[in-house]
This record gives C-alpha cells, sequence and structure tokens, in this order.
C-alpha cells in the first residue's frame, strides 16, 4: 500500500541547535500514527516542515502520494490534502460556523454577471459536513458561541471540506473532558473509514493506546523507532520515551537530606483562579529542587504565585523562618526571591535596555523605596554590578552598552542570571532556563546552580526535559494537572517514574 | 544576531538619523523659511516670537512624551490646558494670590487631571488612546460650564507681567518656563530610578512586573507629568492673552504628539529624550511661523503639518533606534 506521506531523512538546523536530525516518518491511508515524544522531542518542528512553515535541510526528501518534494510551502501542502489542527484552535470566532469552513474560498453565483457569495450554496455543504461529523449546531451559529470541543469539530469539518488526505491533530484532547474525547474518537474512527491519515500527537499513553494504529517516537530531534501499537505496552512507550542521561552530573556531592535545613516553605498555596490548589513543599538549603510534569501541568503557576507575579486565594510562604507578605514581585524582590522567567523575551529583559542597565534594575530598584518610585540611579554602582556579573558568569559581548537584543539566547539569558545574582537572592527559582540555548551555556547555567546551592542558596529548577532534571536536580516534585503528584529523592527517581507521575495516575482518575 | 556586535562598526545612514535627525530637521527648516523669507523670518523680533510661541507645544510636549514612552496617549492635554487656564483665571478674578491660584489651577488641577487618566487606565485596563479621547471631551466640556462658554477675563498684571513678560528685555518668560520645565523632567528621566522605571514599562510591561515594577504606580505617575505639563501651559496661556479662553488648545493635542514623534520618540513605547522633545516643539513652532510668513493659508499649514509628521515616523520606522529592536 503506498503511503499518503513519506518523510525520508529530515533534518532540520536551528541557529545553535539541531531540532531534528534524520527523521523518517510515514502516514498509510486509514491509520492513525501517534508521534510520541517529551516536550521539545521535536515533534511539532516535524508537522510545520510538513505543513510548509519550515523548511528542511538539505538532502531530505517528502513524498506525497508519490510524488517527490525537497521541501513544501503553506500553499502547496495544503493543496497536497495535508490539514493541521493545531493545539491553539484557529478558528475565528466572530464569524459564523459556514464562514469558517469556507472563508478564502467562498462558493459565489452571479447576480447581473457580479460575483456575489452563494451563502445558501454554501450553508447546504456546511449542513452536510455537519451531519458527517455529527455536530447538531445550524451552519450559521457563531464560532464564539461553540464550546472547545465544537470548535475542534468545525476545524475539522474544514479539513474534509477540501479534501484533506492527512489530518494532523496537535494534543486534539488536551481541553476536552471524557464524553468529548469520546466523541471525537468516533470521528476520528469515521475519517479512518474513508481512507484518511491522521497523525495523533498526544502525551497521554493511555489514550494513545486506545486509538492508535502506529506510533513513532522522537527523542531530542532524533528517530527511535516506529512500532505498531498493538504489540507495545505502556512500559514500552515509557520506556522508548525515556532512556538517555546527561553525561555529567551536577548534583550535591553530600546527602543534603540530612543536612539541609529549610529555607522557603509553601503551605497550602492555591491560586485565585483555581489553577493551581494546595501546594506545599520545603526547598532545603544545598539542594536544588526539581519540578517535573507536563507544560500545563502548573508548575509556572505555582512559581509565579510564590512570587507575587499573580493572586492567590489562600496559603503562606516561609523564608528561613520568617513569614512573608508577597503581594507584587516588588516584595518578593525585597525579600530576596528571584524568579528566571520561561520566556526571558515576554518576560525576562528590557529590549530598549543595554546590558549595563538589564543587569541594574533589579538592584537598583531594591535600593529605592514605594515599589520604585522614589529614589536615583547609582551609575557607578550599576557600572561596577554590571562589570562584576560580566566577569563572574562570563558574558559574552564587545561593550556593556550593547543592547541586549544584540546578544545570542544563551547571553541573554546569562544577564538575566546576572540581574538576580546583582540583586543579593536567598532563593532563586529557574523556570526552564535552558530553553533555546547552547549546549555550552547549558552546563555553565547548571554549574551556577549547584554553587548557588552550595552556598546556602535554595534552588528550585523547572524543566520538561528529564535529563536535565536528573542530572541536575536532588529532589523531584511532580505535578500533574495542578497538584503535587509525587516527590523522589535523587537515588529513587528515574525517567519512568517521573513521566508516569506526570501523565498516568491522573489520566486514571478521570483527565479534568 | 550576533552580527552586529561582531561586525567592525561603520557608521551608517542609521547612527546619523538616530544622533541628529531631529536637529537636522529644525536646521533645514530655518534654512528653507530664511531663504524664502530672510527678512521677515530671520529677524530678531521674529524669531524671538517662534521662541515664545513654542513653549506651549514645548510644555504641551514634555507632558505627552510620557504618556508616548509608555506606548501609550494623552489625548487630553488640550483640554487640561483649556480647564486649568479657565479654572487659574477664575481664582485671580475672585481674589485669589496669583502664586496661589496657580498653585491650586494649574498645577494642583493638572496634576489631579492626569493622575485621575492613569487610575481610570489602571481601573479599566483599557487603552490611554480611549480613556483621554473621553476625558478630552470631558473636561472640554466642564471648562464651557466652568466659564459660561465665555472668556474669564481681568487677569491681574502682575501675573500676566510675571508669566508672560520677557526677562531682561528680551527673553520671554513663558520659554524660560518651558526650558525649565524640560530641565526637571530631563533630570527626573536620566537620573532617577522612577523615570528609569518608566523605560523599562515602555519596553516591555510584562518584564517590567516580573522584575519588580509597579506598573500600575507608574502608570499614573506618566500621565500625572502629563496633567501637570498641560496645567503649565494653561498658565502660559492666559498670561499671554491676559485671559482665559474657554476654547484655547483645540487641537493642540496634534501639535504635542507631532513634536514628541518628530523628536525622534518612538511610538511603540521605551525610545526617545527629552532634548529633542523640545527641539521638536520649536520644529512645529517654526513651521507654524514659517508657512505664515511666506504666505500660506492655514488650511496648507496643517496639510504641511500632518505630512511631516508621517515623513518623521517614517525615516524614523526605517533608520530610527527602535527599528534595530525589531529583529
Amino acid at each position: 500500500m503506498q503511503p499518503l506521506v513519506q518523510m525520508n531523512h529530515i533534518t532540520k538546523t536551528f541557529p545553535g541547535v539541531k531540532a531534528l536530525s534524520d527523521i523518517t516518518f510515514d502516514i498509510r491511508p486509514g491509520e492513525v500514527h501517534v508521534l510520541l515524544g517529551e516536550n521539545g522531542a521535536g515533534k511539532s518542528t516535524l508537522m510545520k516542515i510538513l505543513s510548509g512553515a519550515y523548511q528542511p535541510d538539505g538532502g531530505g526528501s517528502i513524498l506525497i502520494e508519490g510524488t517527490e518534494y525537497p521541501s513544501l510551502t503553506p500553499k502547496l501542502s495544503g493543496a497536497c490534502g495535508i490539514s493541521i489542527i493545531y493545539q491553539e484552535l484557529s478558528v475565528i470566532n466572530e464569524l459564523s460556523i459556514q464562514e469558517n469552513i469556507f472563508i478564502g474560498r467562498m462558493p459565489t453565483r452571479k447576480v447581473a454577471g457580479i460575483p456575489v457569495i452563494d451563502t445558501e450554496a454554501m450553508r447546504k455543504r456546511t449542513q452536510e459536513l455537519l451531519d458527517s461529523i455529527d455536530l447538531n449546531r445550524s451552519p450559521s451559529t457563531i464560532v464564539g458561541d461553540l464550546s472547545i470541543s465544537e470548535k475542534q469539530m468545525v476545524e475539522i469539518a474544514k479539513a474534509v471540506a477540501f479534501n484533506a488526505k492527512v489530518i494532523v491533530m496537535d494534543e486534539p484532547t488536551s481541553s476536552l473532558t471524557d464524553s468529548e474525547v469520546a466523541r471525537l474518537f468516533e470521528i476520528i474512527g469515521k475519517l479512518k473509514a474513508e481512507g484518511k491519515g491522521i497523525v495523533y500527537i498526544s502525551h497521554k499513553l493511555r489514550e494513545i493506546l486506545k486509538i492508535g494504529d502506529r506510533v513513532t517516537v522522537l527523542k531530542d530531534g532524533a528517530y527511535v523507532g516506529t512500532r505498531d501499537l498493538k504489540d507495545v505496552t505502556m512500559d514500552d512507550l515509557v520506556n522508548m520515551m525515556v532512556g538517555r542521561e546527561l553525561k555529567e552530573k551536577y548534583q550535591s556531592k553530600t546527602d543534603v537530606h540530612q543536612a539541609g535545613k529549610a529555607i522557603l516553605e509553601v503551605k497550602g498555596l492555591t491560586r485565585k483562579d483555581g489553577y493551581v490548589k494546595d501546594i506545599s513543599f520545603t526547598l532545603r538549603a544545598g539542594e536544588v529542587l526539581g519540578f517535573s510534569g507536563l507544560i500545563g501541568a502548573g508548575r509556572s503557576e505555582t512559581m509565579c504565585a510564590i512570587y507575587g507575579a499573580d493572586p492567590i486565594s489562600a496559603g503562606e510562604v516561609w523564608l528561613h523562618g520568617e513569614r512573608l507578605k508577597i503581594r507584587t514581585p516588588y516584595d518578593a524582590l525585597n525579600y530576596g526571591i528571584g524568579l528566571v522567567t520561561e520566556n526571558r523575551r515576554e518576560t525576562g529583559f528590557f529590549p530598549n535596555f543595554s546590558i549595563r542597565r538589564n543587569i541594574g534594575i533589579a538592584k537598583q530598584l531594591k535600593r529605592t523605596r514605594w515599589g520604585g518610585l522614589l529614589g536615583l540611579v547609582d551609575f557607578k554602582d550599576e557600572q561596577a554590578t554590571a562589570e562584576k556579573q560580566r566577569k563572574d558568569i562570563q558574558i559574552k559581548c564587545a561593550s556593556l552598552e550593547q543592547g541586549i537584543t544584540e546578544l545570542s539566547g544563551g547571553n541573554q539569558q546569562k544577564v538575566i542570571l546576572g540581574k538576580w545574582m546583582a540583586a543579593g537572592v536567598k532563593v532563586l527559582i529557574f523556570d526552564e532556563p535552558t530553553k533555546g540555548i547552547d549546549v555550552g551555556t547549558k552546563a555553565e547555567i547548571y554549574k551556577l546552580m549547584r554553587s548557588l546551592a552550595d552556598n546556602g542558596i535554595g534552588v528550585i529548577l523547572i524543566s520538561s526535559e528529564l535529563p536535565e532534571l536528573l542530572s541536575v536536580c536532588d529532589r523531584f516534585i511532580v505535578m500533574n494537572e495542578g497538584k503535587i503528584s509525587a516527590e523522589f529523592g535523587a537515588a529513587e527517581a528515574t525517567e519512568e517514574k517521573l513521566v508516569k507521575a506526570a501523565t498516568v495516575d491522573v489520566s486514571a482518575s478521570g483527565g479534568k | 544576531m550576533a552580527m552586529a556586535a561582531t561586525a567592525k562598526k561603520k557608521r551608517t545612514f542609521s547612527d546619523y538619523w538616530d544622533s541628529y535627525s531631529t536637529v537636522s530637521i529644525l536646521v533645514l527648516m530655518v534654512l528653507i523659511f530664511g531663504a524664502l523669507q530672510p527678512k521677515a523670518f530671520l529677524g530678531g523680533t521674529n524669531l524671538i516670537k517662534i521662541v515664545e510661541q513654542s513653549a506651549i507645544t514645548i510644555l504641551l510636549a514634555c507632558g505627552e512624551f510620557f504618556a508616548i514612552l509608555l506606548a501609550g496617549i494623552d489625548l487630553s492635554v488640550s483640554s487640561t490646558m483649556a480647564l486649568t487656564g479657565v479654572v487659574t483665571a477664575k481664582l485671580m478674578v475672585l481674589g485669589i494670590a496669583p502664586l496661589v491660584a496657580v498653585l491650586i489651577g494649574a498645577v494642583g488641577l493638572g496634576a489631579l487631571i492626569g493622575a485621575l487618566n492613569g487610575a481610570l487606565i489602571n481601573v479599566t485596563g483599557l487603552p490611554p488612546f480611549i480613556i483621554t479621547l473621553g476625558t478630552q471631551a470631558i473636561l472640554r466640556g466642564l471648562t464651557m460650564i466652568v466659564s459660561n462658554a465665555r472668556a474669564v477675563s481681568g487677569v491681574p498684571v502682575e501675573f500676566t507681567a510675571a508669566v508672560g513678560g520677557k526677562m531682561f528685555g528680551v527673553v520671554p518668560t513663558p520659554i524660560v518656563i518651558a526650558l525649565l520645565t524640560a530641565a526637571v523632567l530631563i533630570f527626573f528621566t536620566m537620573k532617577t530610578q522612577a523615570g528609569r522605571n518608566l523605560y523599562a514599562i515602555g519596553g516591555n510591561t510584562q518584564s517590567a512586573w516580573f522584575a519588580g515594577i509597579n506598573v500600575k504606580a507608574h502608570t499614573v505617575l506618566a500621565f500625572t507629568i502629563s496633567g501637570l505639563c498641560a496645567g503649565l501651559a494653561g498658565m502660559v496661556n492666559i498670561s499671554r492673552l491676559s485671559a482665559a479662553e474657554p476654547n484655547a488648545g483645540t487641537g493642540y493635542e496634534t501639535f504635542a504628539i507631532a513634536a514628541v514623534i518628530i523628536g525622534g520618540t518612538s511610538f511603540f513605547g521605551g525610545q526617545g529624550v527629552i532634548p529633542k522633545v523640545v527641539v521638536g516643539g520649536l520644529i512645529i513652532g517654526v513651521i507654524n511661523n514659517g508657512l505664515n510668513m511666506v504666505g500660506v493659508s492655514s488650511f496648507y499649514q496643517q496639510i504641511a503639518m500632518g505630512a511631516l509628521i508621517i515623513a518623521a515616523v517614517t525615516l524614523d520606522r526605517f533608520f530610527g533606534a527602535s527599528s534595530k529592536l525589531r529583529k
């Protein structure tokens, strides 16, 4: 049987990072092919190459129904019948279902020689499509009034309307209820029977075993293997996803569990928006505490709440035996808590500031009163501070007066670390600090975390990269759907256990 | 990204534009009008008049600068100027000492209006454009009510002499007030942490919040400065006319915004300096005066002003400091 799509030896390099190397992937008619891998394994990159959003490096090929293409464009990919339904749905809420489906290619009829939109034909065709996927809504319903599950159905209808042969679904069940999932699976079954190829991206292992025919596992941009799902167990899948370790270990040489005095204690923390509930943990001296879990499990949200960036409805935060009253990040800064945010471009640095100013801002703010409203900038101190950090953490730049946007990602991150070092933190929280950063700088950041912990500063690391967590952290807390689901010491933690605690246990309790 | 760091620094047109664009436009304008009308335009009395007329634009622009620095805008400065003028004049006519009247009516009321603008923006979460478009109309209405839609005359002579006169017989006091205000604001923007914080918020509001900056308090601060400057402009305006016109300043927000933008301030926030805004204010003064001298009707003046704003921002988009950020 000729596959619908055959991707051979696909490699994709971004500046400084090899996102995919030599990946082979095919999609057969009438199958659900699951694409599995941790965050950052390269699933999205591969699908973006299939959709034409990214161009692969040379050397590979993409065959669509036997025709070879060196690379695709979004237009070509669409014309070849490839349709992608992203996790963040791309429907237009202000338009009706029929307009959403036919947007850009509405049927027309001529009135006195002038083409006008043929609303009637559009409505009829939409009705047929909605019937075929059992969506019981009028074609003129405004999409904004639909549930997320129904919006997803509209996207599927749209794919079907234009004869998609391959439909890629990126984490389609991440915000669906159990009954909605069952309904989605019914429709997937129908599409399969019509001979369409489905690419199904998901982390939820139970679900995958239920709906998938074959599975391809990616890891760190490399191809691990393709299996028939009827031949594998959940443990096999977990084993395929994990199994790589960072060579170097950065954990504490001493047994911190014996010695460690509590630095930071969080008791019953609950966010006002309810995103995380009843979080309690203790961060001890000398350890790097790792937070593991899937994206959306509530790790960043927990840290933002501790840091005062988002409001809480209950809970206490204690630092060195003192109860803190943190309402804003300014309070946290003054107590000596720092947060290296996940997205440095959006919440980390100031693109209009020089390196000097970006390093100096936290320390300068701390010196002033009234949330930074009252006080003068100490230019001498700022210069000296920036010089010191540049030396200490080896920020590679031509001059401290350079704009931060001129630096590489790794050096930008170092500037942000320098900002917190200079401010004199007692606790520093790292949220995905090595995202998009080269290997060399990664190692430097790990070493820095270790030396902070050895010097009595509390260090928390949130990471979606398990090998990173396992090589850096002394203790692990796993979060799942807004709650702490497990805790492991360094000796007992394995990738398998972390993955299981993050994925399996809670989906057993019935999803949301 | 690393290119800029490694490549040998060669000064490009973009660098020159960054440093000299505003001053060059001013010199160019003066040269053009000077060539067309050497006697009338370049005469000492006219140049002093230009400077005097520019004082109000400079004051308004210095305040407007802070709203734009936060990637916002303040459309209410013109109405603030009218209301503070009318209230200050009323207070003086009621027999209150000029200094007290100025402190209450111009400084106090101006700052209060600005603070309210800032508070409204914080509470509603609406863009400054919407809020200040609303307050612009509200304040103009209040001006009409307070003044009965008539000019408030009878402003004491000691006030007009002190604020609207000339120092040492040559230097118009209004421009001295404007430049002193600018000097204080230069100090504020360059040396204080609050000034630094405003640039930070303009560059990246989210990062500012996560760095510990109280974004809401600084928003109130920025609009308070804008209102305060508009109050000072209101004070200067009544001193020049010896009366408070309820229609004063209509459309002046355009001049203020134009001065800020021509002064190289980024409309996207976080970029700009007060001295260039002052030069921007002078450019507006030169264009208005020069076109008059050359005999161009006021309708064409509006066209020229509009074209200049678009041209200046277009050039800035391609060569200015902010063009380097969007990579």
